[in-house]
């Protein structure tokens, strides 16, 4: 088995589908080929900066994958391919594909993911860096700006603690509150824990809000929850305001 | 006054930054040009914001509108 990180960035323009679309359409495909087995995909929030050209908030979407032997290169091909065929005119995609069984310097990308949170960065940076690390980078239109933002959503991903799971969940729940193990059984969602960081057992109840989402904590699909001061015995899963700055 | 300005760029930028949420919200009720961004990018309820705008370009400490 062969494990990958698959990143793209910059593959929309203001009025197209947006790069989270594609990144879980490329992810289906490897799934539909019998390539291999695809994990969600996250978003990774990247500097806001005048010097820096997005589209409209500078974020990239990555996903993790287990591919059969042999497969990396095809998974390569198949994204530089959508990516040429599918990104948004006027955009400048890049991607970024990541042998973890290979990559020499898993803190050396890491880094890289946290630096581009807070500096900019030069597309010479991230194609240096790439090469060092024996990571595959590539563009595919326009300036290609979106190789650095696809290069850190992988450091990102790869540290465990950055960005939002893609999408909400469609959990059945017949009351108004669920625990946590049948949400768990539902979803993605690995383990809840509160904003003050205290995790929650399988039998904690929750209320559900508007649009459940999961974020990306010590590796794992984390459901974060709070107490309001008006219902302090019950749990209840953040808002998108809470959840804005994972 | 105005909830907007005209920055250095000529675009027409939120004067209030990114938490004016009610003013937010007003606002886009008001504008016919409003169309919700990809869900991910949603960050307040409810949905009818300029914050979760598809037009809305994100700033250091606002967002200018493109539509403006």
């Amino acid at each position: 088995m062969e494990n990958i990180l698959l990143c793209i960035d910059d593959t929309d323009n203001i009025d197209s589908r947006g790069t989270g679309e594609l990144a879980s359409l490329l992810a289906d495909i490897v799934e539909k080929k019998g390539w291999g087995t695809s994990r969600p995909v996250t978003r990774h929030q990247l500097l806001i900066h005048p010097d820096i050209d997005y589209t409209s908030h500078n974020s990239s979407m990555c996903f993790k994958a287990v591919l059969e032997n042999g497969r990396f290169a095809d998974v390569t091909r198949l994204a530089m391919d959508f990516l040429a065929t599918e990104s948004a005119k006027g955009s400048d995609p890049g991607l970024c594909v990541v042998h973890l069984d290979r990559l020499k310097d898993r803190q050396q990308l890491i880094a890289f993911g946290r630096t581009a949170k807070k500096n900019v960065l030069t597309k010479e940076t991230a194609y240096r860096l790439a090469e060092a690390l024996d990571i595959h980078l590539s563009e595919h239109g326009g300036t290609g700006i979106g190789v650095i933002g696809a290069l850190a959503g992988t450091g990102l991903r790869l540290s465990g603690n950055d960005g939002r799971f893609r999408g909400h969940f469609r959990i059945n729940c017949l009351g108004d509150t669920l625990c946590l193990a049948e949400i768990k059984r539902q979803t993605h969602v690995e383990c809840a824990r509160s904003l003050d960081g205290e995790s929650l057992f399988d039998h904690d109840r929750i209320r559900l809000g508007n649009k459940v989402k999961s974020v990306l904590l010590e590796n794992r699909s984390t459901l974060l929850v709070f107490k309001s001061p008006e219902e302090p015995d019950i749990w209840q899963t953040c808002t998108k305001q809470q959840l804005k700055k994972y | 006054m105005s909830s907007w300005r005209v920055n250095a760029e000529g675009q027409r930028e939120f004067r209030l930054g990114r938490n004016a949420f009610s003013t937010a919200e007003r606002e886009s009720q008001n504008c016919a040009d409003f169309r919700l961004d990809d869900e991910d990018e949603l960050v307040v309820d409810p949905d009818r914001s300029c914050y979760n705008c598809r037009y809305r370009r994100w700033t250091t400490d606002s967002f200018v509108c493109l539509k403006g």
